[in-house]
C-alpha cells in the first residue's frame, strides 16, 4: 500500500512501510506547507524556487533526509544549511533507487515566479510498493509522462507558471492514470474544471481533488485491481 | 264582415353580449320595449292598462299592472325595462388557428416569425332555443397580415369580402332550434416583427322572431268607443220586456266579457240579477250583442247594467341580438440563439477541453413550452457524454427531462457527431419561457489534435414551440458556422548527430539527438539514420530504444518510432557500429525525421 499525503499547494508525502518521500515542501506567502519537524527519509524538490524548496533544508537537518534536485536546487538547499552529505543531485533520465524508492527525473519547465523566465523543473516519475506516481506539481511541460505507465498522476491546473486545466487534462487522457490529481490552483473552479473534463474525458481517470490534511491510500487488490481511498488522516511521520 | 283590426302588445327584446378572445362569455344584458298600439284608425282608447301579473320576475318591473291611459287611434305607448340574462340565444363561437394544417385539440395561438403560417379561422353559430333564428348577419374582420385568404366551407348562407373594409360578411341563413352553423376561412399569414397581432373582431346580429328573454306575458284592459244600453218595452199590461243592447262602436274588435243587469224592485226591495252573462264574445266593428228578460211591473222596471269589455290585443314579441367578440390577440414566436466556444480558439494539433454554451432567447411575444437544439460537431473533437450535458431554464438550472442524443452514441473524436438536446413540455415543470427568457446549454467539448489547415465548422440549428405545437420558430447558422478557431502552433523536431570513434578498433558511436522544440505534441515520429555497407550495427544505450534493422542497397537503416512527442521531449541515443574488415570510412548522412 502507498499512502499519499497532502500538505496543499503541491507538497505531498509518499509513504510505505519501507520509507517516507516528501515532495516540494514549499513555502507560500511565507508560510510553509510541512512543518520543519516533518520526519522523512528523502526529500525531493524539482527547482530551486521558494514554492518548491520552502524548508526543505530545516527539515532535512531535523531528519536527517536526503535533499534530492537538479544542480540549482541543491545548490540552494546548501545555500539554506542543508548538510552537504545529504544532498544529491539528479541527472535527467538517470533513476535514483534506493530500498523500497526509484525516482526518474525529467528534465521540465516551469515559469519561475521570481524572474518570469522559463527555468528547469524536474517531472518525477516514483516507484514506491509497485506503484507508480507522476509528479509535475510545478511542471510547464509535460515531457515523456504522457506515455509513461502511471497510477497517480499528479499535475497542476493553475496555469501562469504552470499547466493551465487543458493541458493538465490532456496530459491524463494521454497517460490513462487511475487517479488524477489536480493542484496548484489559483482560482476554485480549476480544480473543479479538471475533475469535470476528466469524468468526462478521461477515459479510465477517476479525478480526485485532495484536501490539505486528507491522506490517499492506493493499492493492489488480489494482485491486479486498483483501489483507491481518502481518509483525513493527517500525514504521519516516518 | 268588418276587418279584425286588434291593439297590438309588442315585446321587442334586444339582447347585446360581448365575449372574450377565446370566445368565453364576458357579459350579457338584454332590455326591453313594451309598446301598445293602437292600430285603429279613428278610435281612440282609454282607461288603458297593461297587466302583467306575476310574470314582470326577472325584470325591471316593480308593479303588476302598467297604467298607459289613452292612446289614439293610430298612435302608440311604450315603456322600457331591463331583463335578466345569463347568456344570448346565440352562441358564437371563433377557433383562429395559426397552424390549422396540424391537427390539435386545442389551436395554435401564436405567428411563427418569418414563415408562412396556415391559418385556419373556424366560426360557430349555435342557436340556443327552440325557435328559429334569421336576420344573422356576422362580419369577421381579417386583419392585414393575412394574405391568400378564401373561404373553405359555409354550412349555411353566403359570403362576402368587403375589400374596403377587410371584413367578410356572412348573410342569408337561418339557424335552426338548437342547430349550429359553421363558416371556415383559410389563409395565410406573414409577420415580420413580434408585436402582438389583432385576429380580428366579429360582430354578428340576429332575430329570435316571436322569442322573448323575459317572461312577460302581458295583457291590457281599455276602453273604446262602445254603446250600452237597456230598452223596457210594456208587452202586455205591466208586462215588461228589458233588454240589455251593447254594440262596438270601433273599428276595433272588442271582446265582451261581462254583462249583467240588475233590477231594482218597485218597492226599492234589494236588487235583483236578471242578466249574469260573461259572454267572452269576441265582437267585430258595428257588431251588436243583446240580452233580456221579462218581468211584471206597474211601472216601467228600474234597472241597472254593468258591462265589461275590452279591446282585444294580440302580442309581438321577438329579441333582437348583437354578439360582439373581442379580437383575439396572437403573439408572435420567435428566438435567438448564441453560441460560444470557451476558449474560442485552440492550439493545432493540441488537446483542448471547450465549453460550449448555447442559449436560446426568446425574443418573440409568445410563451414558448419546448426547445430542441441540433449541434454539429465535427471530427478532430470528442464529444461529451450524456451526463454532463446542463441546461438552465430561465437562469435557473434545470433539473427536469433533458434528452440528449448524440449520433453516434460515442466518444470517438476521429468522426463528426451530431447533438440534439431537447427540453419538452415546460408548462408541466419550470413553465414556459416568456418573452426575454432563456434556456441555456453548457457542455464541454475536447478538441483533439486539430490541424491548422483545417477548417472546423460547428454549425446549429435552434428550434421551438409553443404548446399545442405547431409551426417551429428556428434560428440557425449557415451550414458553416461556427469555427473552432484553431491557433497554429509550430511543429519543430530537431536532429543532431555525431560520429565518434569508439575505444575498440574498427569501433564507432553514432550519438542521435532528437528533441521536439515545437510547441505542439507531435505524434508517430519515425527517425531513419543510415549505416554504410560494410559497418554493423551493434547496440544501442539505452537498450530499450533499439531500433528496426531494413537492410538497404549500400547498407542498413535503423528506424526508431515513437508515438508521440511533446514539446520539450528529447531522445539521446547511443548506436553502436563496428566496421567490417574493409569498412573504410564512416559516411555520414543526416537522419530523416518524419512525424503527423
Amino acid at each position: 500500500m502507498l499512502k499519499i499525503a497532502y500538505f496543499g499547494k503541491t507538497s505531498f508525502a509518499l509513504e510505505t512501510k519501507e520509507t517516507t518521500v516528501l515532495l516540494n515542501p514549499g513555502t507560500w506567502d511565507g508560510e510553509s506547507a510541512v512543518p520543519d519537524d516533518f520526519d522523512c527519509r528523502v526529500i525531493i524538490v524539482t527547482n530551486h524556487e521558494d514554492d518548491a524548496l520552502g524548508n526543505a533544508a530545516e527539515i532535512a537537518v531535523n531528519s536527517k533526509a536526503w535533499i534530492l534536485g537538479n544542480e540549482s536546487t541543491i545548490e540552494r538547499a546548501r545555500e539554506r544549511g542543508a548538510k552537504a552529505w545529504l544532498l544529491h543531485t539528479l541527472k535527467p533520465e538517470v533513476p535514483y533507487e534506493i530500498p523500497g524508492l526509484k525516482v526518474t527525473p525529467f528534465s521540465l519547465q516551469k515559469r519561475s515566479v521570481e524572474t518570469g523566465e522559463n527555468i528547469e523543473n524536474l517531472g518525477l516519475h516514483i516507484e514506491m510498493s509497485t506503484m507508480k506516481v507522476s509528479y509535475l506539481g510545478d511542471s510547464l511541460v509535460r515531457g515523456p509522462f504522457g506515455h509513461l505507465e502511471t497510477n497517480v498522476m499528479i499535475v497542476p491546473v493553475g496555469g501562469e507558471h504552470a499547466f493551465p486545466v487543458k493541458d493538465a487534462v490532456s496530459l491524463c487522457i494521454d497517460a490513462l492514470p487511475q487517479v488524477g490529481i489536480p493542484v496548484r490552483w489559483t482560482s476554485e473552479d480549476q480544480p473543479k474544471k479538471f475533475a469535470k473534463y476528466i469524468e468526462q474525458f478521461g477515459q479510465k481517470t477517476t479525478p480526485l481533488l485532495m484536501e490539505p490534511g486528507q491522506t490517499l491510500e492506493v493499492q493492489w487488490a488480489a494482485g491486479h485491481e486498483f483501489r483507491h481511498s481518502v481518509s483525513s488522516e493527517s500525514p504521519e511521520p516516518e | 264582415m268588418s276587418e279584425r283590426k286588434t291593439v297590438v302588445i309588442d315585446l321587442e327584446e334586444t339582447e347585446k353580449a360581448a365575449i372574450g378572445e377565446l370566445s368565453g362569455l364576458k357579459s350579457a344584458e338584454a332590455r326591453g320595449i313594451l309598446s301598445v298600439n293602437n292600430v285603429s284608425d279613428r278610435s281612440r282608447i282609454w282607461n288603458v292598462r297593461v297587466l302583467l301579473e306575476e310574470s314582470a320576475g326577472g325584470t325591471s318591473f316593480s308593479e303588476d299592472t302598467l297604467s298607459a291611459g289613452e292612446i289614439d287611434a293610430g298612435a302608440k305607448w311604450e315603456t322600457d325595462y331591463k331583463v335578466d340574462i345569463r347568456k344570448p340565444i346565440l352562441t358564437l363561437t371563433e377557433r383562429f388557428d395559426t397552424c390549422g394544417t396540424v391537427p390539435t385539440d386545442k389551436p395554435h395561438w401564436a405567428y411563427v416569425y418569418g414563415k408562412e403560417n396556415p391559418v385556419k379561422i373556424t366560426i360557430k353559430v349555435k342557436n340556443e332555443t327552440d325557435g328559429q333564428l334569421d336576420n344573422i348577419v356576422l362580419n369577421k374582420t381579417i386583419p392585414p397580415e393575412l394574405t391568400m385568404m378564401n373561404v373553405e366551407s359555409t354550412s349555411s348562407g353566403a359570403t362576402e369580402f368587403d375589400e374596403g373594409t377587410r371584413t367578410i360578411i356572412w348573410k342569408d341563413f337561418v339557424v335552426y332550434p338548437r342547430e349550429e352553423s359553421t363558416l371556415v376561412i383559410s389563409a395565410t399569414g406573414n409577420v415580420e416583427d413580434t408585436d402582438s397581432r389583432s385576429a380580428g373582431e366579429i360582430v354578428v346580429t340576429y332575430r329570435g322572431e316571436d322569442q322573448q328573454r323575459s317572461g312577460l306575458t302581458p295583457d291590457m284592459t281599455a276602453l273604446t268607443e262602445f254603446l250600452t244600453g237597456i230598452e223596457t218595452a210594456e208587452t202586455e199590461p205591466n208586462q215588461w220586456e228589458c233588454i240589455l243592447e251593447c254594440s262596438n262602436e270601433s273599428d276595433l274588435m272588442v271582446r265582451l266579457d261581462k254583462a249583467e243587469v240588475y233590477l231594482t224592485p218597485e218597492d226599492d226591495g234589494e236588487k235583483q240579477k236578471m242578466i249574469d252573462d260573461a259572454p267572452r264574445m269576441e265582437m267585430f266593428p258595428n257588431q251588436e250583442w243583446s240580452s233580456k228578460f221579462e218581468i211584471g211591473s206597474k211601472s216601467p222596471p228600474k234597472c241597472n247594467q254593468e258591462v265589461v269589455y275590452t279591446p282585444m290585443r294580440v302580442i309581438a314579441k321577438r329579441v333582437l341580438g348583437t354578439i360582439e367578440k373581442t379580437p383575439q390577440k396572437l403573439p408572435v414566436a420567435r428566438i435567438d440563439y448564441t453560441k460560444e466556444f470557451d476558449p474560442p480558439e485552440v492550439g493545432s494539433f493540441d488537446k483542448t477541453p471547450v465549453e460550449v454554451t448555447i442559449e436560446v432567447k426568446n425574443v418573440g411575444s409568445a410563451r414558448l413550452n419546448s426547445f430542441t437544439v441540433e449541434d454539429s460537431l465535427p471530427d478532430d473533437v470528442m464529444p461529451p457524454k450524456p451526463e454532463h450535458v446542463t441546461a438552465w431554464v430561465k437562469g435557473r438550472e434545470y433539473s427536469g427531462e433533458l434528452e440528449v442524443a448524440i449520433d453516434p452514441e460515442d466518444q470517438n473524436p476521429e468522426v463528426p457527431h451530431k447533438m440534439t438536446f431537447k427540453i419538452l413540455n415546460l408548462k408541466d415543470s419550470v413553465g414556459e419561457v416568456e418573452p426575454g427568457e432563456t434556456v441555456k446549454i453548457n457542455y464541454a467539448i475536447m478538441a483533439w489534435r486539430n490541424r491548422p489547415e483545417k477548417e472546423y465548422p460547428s454549425p446549429i440549428c435552434c428550434e421551438a414551440h409553443t404548446y399545442p405545437e405547431g409551426l417551429a420558430a428556428e434560428s440557425a447558422s449557415a451550414e458553416d458556422g461556427h469555427k473552432i478557431g484553431i491557433l497554429y502552433k509550430k511543429r519543430s523536431i530537431s536532429t543532431k548527430k555525431g560520429i565518434n570513434k569508439g575505444s575498440d578498433p574498427g569501433q564507432f558511436m553514432v550519438v542521435l539527438v532528437i528533441e521536439n522544440k515545437g510547441e505542439v505534441t507531435v505524434e508517430n515520429v519515425e527517425v531513419t539514420d543510415w549505416i554504410p555497407a560494410g559497418f554493423e550495427y551493434v547496440s544501442t544505450d539505452p537498450v530499450e530504444e533499439a531500433p528496426m534493422e531494413k537492410p538497404v542497397d549500400d547498407g542498413t537503416n535503423l528506424v526508431w518510432s515513437w508515438a508521440r512527442m511533446n514539446p520539450g521531449d528529447k531522445k539521446r541515443i547511443n548506436v553502436g557500429v563496428q566496421a567490417g574488415e574493409d569498412a573504410g570510412e564512416y559516411e555520414r548522412r543526416e537522419p530523416q525525421v518524419t512525424s503527423d
